[in-house]
């Protein structure tokens, strides 16, 4: 039997606006080279969540609409997701899952949704205006640079306890103020990068699939393969 | 027209001659820049005596509208149109002013979802005839539903328009004008299935209890016989209906629409679609359901965008790829090629492209495994982003070729006698200069 990593791919068919599944197409890529299979299944609305099943969850973009249609079903599932992150699961939370893993957010509209509050991080709305473009930023703590593409209305700002993914070098970041952009609490990893963030920067995929070895049973031994393996960027 | 319409015009043909014949530069909007500073009302002034129909949507408007002109034409009309290079205001006026004449003629206008309420602002269209709805250079439009709004307010300016719609659409059901509004979509399956559509489709929330849309059947993306399953909202009655597909080859589609079968000289299913507009279109106008075969078989320019090209023997096929849905459409059509074949991917980010690539992410590339392929070939001004994504798609053993004056030269190598390629808007037209350079296309590009 082939090992595998096993993904839930959070609210999949409703938060798939901004090419986000490109993230699993990048961690099976690096998967394979290593002899892993990637499975990934959809947990969306009214669908029970055992985050023991998982070995990372991405939770990507999408419209107002239907941010604002999971809020209350992902509030039932608030109790789970903060278990798995506290107890160390790896995620991936882009642009309209970045902002329902934090307090709240303010839709363009002006409209408040509610997070999980899982991370300390509320985002606020701006009028009639978006963040976009190529951006570049820098993690100081590995010295790592990462590239991709933001396309926001939200401003994001952190709170006590989680770090910026990176500086911003170059683009808008969280909010267009402090020179952050994302998040990084425990092991769960916040963007507003599409591109997808982890087809752009191999070195952020291949970090995030050693988290998920370490933290399955009897899969250590690979990491040594993974880091044989070519990154890509573009 | 009165005297500053005149002028206006008068400066803008000028200028249309000046940048054609001495500066040999395409004039697809300038002149129409100039014209409306001279006379911001002239789009007005340009309509009367003309009967409008505007056909927009995300994906098909290009050969929608072709279709509908040649369908006019053989019916007897006098039909002028613009170039999908140009639908926008400026270019539309500029359409109007170089084929105007004094005889009553129809207008078939393609016009950019965002600017069908400036246009009907001025002018009061008949018809409008609406594709379909998909994300498409998010980096420009936003949410689909942001898109459908801005063709709701150009709608609710001409309140005494028909509007002939896709009914196999969920998001047109959303909201509705209060205009007459005919539909459109396929019947061609007697089944009473109980399906969802694929992961990774937008727009498949039921508006009225939010839940997540079942269907009967689909045909491609989130298009089908759709219902919600508190019965609360479902596919409206068509009144026009596809009832047998007879055949889908990647050259052509055979298919019925009641009793009559048609032939149209291009693949993809989507691509029966912008038929079966065209056909509703035609029905509304009284023209009969054989006019509109006869055009449909009279000649393959119309489908112009797929045409085969020969290159030194091969048979190269070059189709538009632009944002996820339409990419899964083609990649589809290819599906159905039952030889082995080349691939040959190229694409750009400019402001017609996009500027953002994360589109390809969701296109289901993987889904070409399935094909005959025995080469693939990556190019464009972003070749990096397309060789990364086909690359992870699992085709690893890949060529890349930055330059795209050299893909004429590449193509010539590979390894099939079919060669497809799939290259976003300005990539296809940088292609075709190319090709046109090197004699393979006759009359430019």
């Amino acid at each position: 039997m082939t090992k595998e990593i096993k993904i839930a791919h959070l609210y999949g068919n409703i938060m798939n606006t901004y090419g986000d599944y490109g993230n699993i197409v990048a961690l099976r890529y690096y998967a394979k080279k290593i002899g892993l299979d990637v499975i990934d299944e959809v947990v969306s609305l009214n669908d029970p969540l055992d985050p023991s099943k998982y070995d990372f969850m991405l939770f990507g973009g999408g419209q107002d609409y239907e941010e604002q249609v999971l809020a209350p079903d992902f509030q039932s599932k608030s109790k789970q997701m903060k278990e798995y992150i506290e107890d160390g699961g790896p995620m991936l939370a882009v642009c309209g899952g970045y902002q329902m893993l934090g307090k709240y957010f303010l839709m363009s509209n002006g409209e408040r949704i509610e997070g999980i509050g899982a991370l300390p991080h509320y985002t606020l709305n701006q009028e009639s205006d978006r963040f976009i473009g190529d951006i570049t930023i820098k993690n100081s703590e590995t010295n790592e640079t990462y590239h991709g593409f933001e396309n926001h209305q939200g401003r994001t700002f952190l709170g006590d306890g989680e770090k910026p993914l990176g500086e911003v070098i170059d683009g808008h970041g969280n909010n267009g103020e402090d020179k952050t952009e994302g998040a990084i609490y425990h092991n769960v990893f916040c963007t507003y990068f599409h591109g997808p963030i982890l087809t752009r920067n191999g070195n952020l995929a291949k970090r995030i699939l050693e988290i998920i070895l370490n933290r399955k049973n009897n899969e250590q031994d690979l990491i040594p393969e993974l880091q044989k393996v070519a990154p890509e960027y573009f | 027209m009165n005297l500053k319409s005149r002028a206006a015009v008068f400066f803008a043909k000028t200028s249309h001659f000046i940048l054609k014949n001495i500066l040999h530069r395409g004039a697809t909007s300038l002149p129409g820049k100039i014209a409306l500073k001279i006379d911001p009302d002239l789009l007005r002034h340009l309509s009367d005596n003309l009967d409008v129909i505007i056909v927009s949507g995300t994906n098909g408007k290009t050969l929608t509208t072709a279709l509908c002109v040649k369908v006019l034409k053989t019916a007897g009309y006098d039909v002028i149109s613009n170039s999908s290079g140009s639908n926008m205001v400026q270019g539309i006026v500029n359409s109007l002013i170089m084929q105007k004449s004094s005889k009553k003629q129809v207008a078939v206008l393609e016009v950019d979802e965002a600017n069908v309420a400036p246009v009907t602002e001025s002018l009061t269209p008949k018809f409008f005839v609406l594709t379909n709805i998909f994300r498409d250079q998010m980096d420009r439009y936003g949410e689909i539903y942001t898109t459908y709004d801005k063709i709701l307010a150009g709608i609710k300016n001409a309140p005494k328009a028909t509007v002939i719609t896709n009914g196999d659409s969920p998001i047109f059901q959303r909201a509705k004008p209060e205009n007459l509004t005919v539909y459109y979509g396929f019947d061609h399956l007697n089944e009473n299935k109980d399906l969802l559509a694929p992961t990774n489709t937008d727009g498949i929330l039921s508006p009225t209890d939010h839940s997540i849309l079942h269907y009967h059947f689909l045909t491609y993306a989130n298009l089908g016989f759709y219902y919600s399953i508190t019965d609360s909202f479902k596919r409206p009655k068509l009144n026009y209906a596809v009832t047998k597909i007879d055949q889908l080859t990647p050259k052509y589609s055979e298919f019925e629409i009641g009793s009559t079968r048609f032939k149209i000289e291009i693949g993809g299913l989507y691509n029966i679609y912008n038929a079966l507009a065209a056909y509703s279109l035609a029905q509304e106008m009284g023209i009969s359901a054989n006019v509109v075969k006869e055009t449909f078989e009279q000649n393959q320019q119309i489908f112009g965008r797929q045409e085969s090209i020969d290159v030194d023997g091969k048979d190269v096929t070059i189709v538009l790829i632009k944002n996820p849905v339409g990419s899964n459409a083609v990649i589809d059509m290819m599906l159905t090629e039952k030889d082995p074949f080349s691939l040959v991917a190229l694409l750009n980010a400019n402001y017609a492209d996009g500027i953002d690539t994360s589109w390809i992410w969701d296109a289901d590339f993987e889904k070409l495994h399935q094909a005959n392929i025995e080469a693939v070939l990556t190019g464009g001004e972003r070749y990096k982003d397309i060789q990364v994504r086909l690359k992870m798609g699992g085709f690893e053993d890949q060529e890349t070729v930055p330059d795209l004056k050299q893909i004429v030269e590449k193509i010539k190598t590979l390894p099939t006698k079919k060669v497809y390629v799939a290259a976003t808007y300005t990539a296809m037209l940088q292609l075709r200069e190319q090709l046109a350079k090197s004699g393979y296309i006759k009359g430019g590009f």
